[in-house]
């Protein structure tokens, strides 16, 4: 049946091909050049990946339902309430310097953990994307505890500026206005 | 009646040799042949009378008997006078006259089945519900739903979609019978809440827009799967609404939804995955 | 076309019935066989074993391209989006604060100066243009994080999911946030 039909239609094709406009010919001829200058830059993009995709392999049949992972609400539902608490709660302390032209020491340094929170759990996510579990297991531990000791490390920082120097709001204003 | 088709050149064939049949069997062939050569003659001087819209269409193609071969673009030029004003009719048109070797996904051709979910453009689409822009000359591209395994041509693989959706078990699930014995009863305002949920028909262009579901499709379900998860949860009917919510409970599954609302901007059917994720989200954190 | 159809079956018939003249004479003609309306295929097919097929597809899936995404997608979706320069602009000015905050740390090991005293000094010793293009360096990324945060934070409640409003608010922020980046760096 399809084979038959493909027949057909190739024939007709190749009846019709003398009558096809001159202009079509052409177009066809010039999409072919172009065509090959649009494969070129379609290989070159995909030479790009840090991280290709790997060959398809499915696990089961199309009839298996695919795994559901544990529930876990500290790694779910929970970190995402606190991750938006903490992004809600840094809109009035960004707004208040501006407004009052400077931070108490107590509102700037909640300013600086809650920053510092808030960059923890952005570069967590960026890992949680880009570095996946279950294909890279080591690379991803390797990130999330250099993350952890990266937060800790600016963390100790940030306390030693805050306690013997100015405060981060009043240096940003002093260099600002340097 | 392709059956016919190839009969009757068979018959031609045998009665080459036989002078006494040729002109009983031979004619029907004949006359089709004649009826064939007028319809192109007609092509042509409606072609030269009238100005042809010429229209280039350029086509993704991956042949998986020479897998070694990279894939291409193929480009392939219409007049559109002579074709529907859909990109589907456009493809047919391609496939019964141009290149029958052209491999895509088509069935009701109204919207319904979700089978020419395709790249067009740059945006995922239906192939029949994508009007050919006829204001511009610049060339169509069309290219399979991204980041999918490519089976043929336009054809994706979506094996794995389809086992995602069965993991988030899409059926009534009830322990207590029904008051009255026979049907489980919904009120108007309950019912109104899957309006825009149900419609849905897994075309998976919104999957296949969302970077995250690029990323992680391993372990994402992508806005197709948790608009029907939600449309389940949001059931009143549906006694499992905490199973359901658990299973959603973790790092991947739901949460790799950034809100990039790629998957609203695509979908042919103008529902909202994006907002019936967000939904989700915020059902569960209070 | 019916017609020929027609015709066939009629002659087909005629082949299958035991008549007498017709038989006789179709035969004196030769016409039995190219009745025949079975068709001829190219292609042969084989019986395998579920498990065989299932080998089969496995091996046929490891060869299977994936289709190209970032690269021909939408770019005012991909290049432009939302989220993604609230990513790009968030990890910029985190870790520039990470960058600072641990050589602040280990400034006094290496005998560099950065108190905020010495900073502003060096900063202010700066040529007015370097001076401003570097505030807007740090200011635009900042107000577009600020501003498009708000927009996430709004959609996470609920709001702002309309296509129309999804395109528009995402143009706004960009329009905004270079508006604010530049107030913030030559009128503050």
């Amino acid at each position: 049946m399809m084979a038959s039909i493909a027949r057909s239609s190739l024939l007709r094709q190749v009846a019709l091909v003398p009558k096809l406009p001159i202009a079509t010919r052409l177009a066809s001829q010039q999409s072919a050049i172009v065509n090959a200058a649009r494969v070129a830059t379609f290989h070159t993009t995909a030479r790009r990946d840090l991280l290709p995709p790997l060959p398809q392999r499915v696990e089961g049949t199309v009839n298996d339902a695919a795994p559901v992972p544990e529930t876990s609400p500290s790694h779910g539902s929970y970190h995402w309430t606190f991750d938006r608490l903490v992004a809600a709660s840094l809109i009035p302390l960004t707004v208040a310097p501006f407004a009052a032209g400077s931070l108490n020491p107590t509102l700037d340094a909640l300013l600086c953990a809650t920053i510092l929170i808030h960059s923890h759990t952005g570069f967590q996510n960026i890992i949680i994307d880009y570095v996946p579990k279950y294909r890279t297991p080591r690379a991803r531990k390797l990130f999330v505890w250099g993350l952890n000791a990266a937060t800790v490390v600016v963390g100790l920082a940030l306390y030693e500026f805050e306690t013997t120097d100015v405060g981060v709001t009043e240096t940003i204003k002093r260099i600002w206005t340097a | 009646m392709a059956a016919l088709r190839s009969s009757a050149s068979v018959l031609l064939g045998a009665a080459a040799s036989r002078p006494a049949l040729r002109a009983a069997a031979a004619a029907p062939a004949a006359v089709r042949g004649m009826a064939q050569l007028a319809d192109g003659a007609q092509h042509s001087t409606t072609a030269s009378g009238e100005q042809p819209k010429l229209k280039t269409f350029q086509v993704y193609r991956w042949n998986p008997d020479t897998p070694t071969e990279k894939p291409r673009m193929q480009s392939y030029t219409l007049d559109l006078n002579k074709t529907g004003p859909m990109v589907l009719d456009a493809l047919i048109r391609i496939k019964n006259e141009l290149d029958p070797t052209l491999t895509f996904r088509r069935s009701c051709r109204e919207g319904i089945c979700g089978s020419c979910a395709m790249n067009i453009n740059g945006t995922n689409t239906l192939a029949c519900l994508c009007r050919i822009p006829t204001e511009s000359s610049a060339d169509i591209k069309i290219y399979p739903l991204p980041h999918t395994y490519v089976v043929k041509d336009l054809v994706p693989d979506l094996t794995h979609f389809y086992k995602q959706y069965k993991s988030i078990k899409p059926y009534l699930q009830r322990d207590t019978p029904s008051p009255d014995g026979k049907e489980y009863r919904q009120s108007k305002a309950d019912r109104k809440k899957l309006d825009g949920l149900y419609e849905c028909i897994l075309c998976a262009c919104c999957s296949t827009s969302c970077p995250s579901y690029w990323w992680n499709s391993e372990e994402y379900l992508g806005p197709a799967i948790l608009l029907q998860s939600y449309r389940w949860l949001a059931d009143s009917r549906d006694e499992k609404t905490a199973e359901r919510r658990d299973a959603l409970n973790n790092s991947m599954s739901l949460y790799r939804c950034h809100t990039i609302l790629n998957c609203t901007r695509t979908c042919p059917k103008g529902l909202n995955p994006g907002l019936a994720i967000a939904q989700i989200k915020k059902e569960m954190a209070f | 076309m019916i017609a020929q159809r027609a015709g066939t079956t009629a002659l087909r018939r005629v082949a299958g019935k035991p008549n007498s003249f017709f038989t006789a004479n179709v035969a004196k003609l030769g016409l039995a066989q190219p009745l025949s309306t079975t068709q001829t295929r190219p292609v042969a097919t084989q019986k395998i074993t579920a498990a065989d097929a299932q080998a089969l597809l496995a091996k046929q899936r490891l060869n299977r391209p994936v289709s190209p995404h970032l690269a021909i997608y939408d770019k005012q979706q991909t290049w432009f989006g939302g989220s993604a320069w609230q990513r790009i602009t968030g990890s910029a000015l985190s870790g520039g604060l990470y960058v600072f905050a641990t050589a602040y740390l280990v400034a006094p090991l290496a005998g560099w100066h950065l108190e905020s005293a010495s900073l502003a000094a060096a900063f202010g010793a700066l040529p007015l243009a370097a001076k401003g293009a570097l505030k807007f360096l740090a200011a635009w990324p900042f107000a577009y994080h600020a501003v498009n945060g708000v927009r996430h934070l709004a959609f996470d409640l609920g709001y702002g999911f309309k296509r129309q409003t999804i395109v528009k608010t995402g143009w706004y922020i960009w329009g905004v946030s270079v508006v604010g980046g530049l107030y913030l760096a030559f009128f503050l």
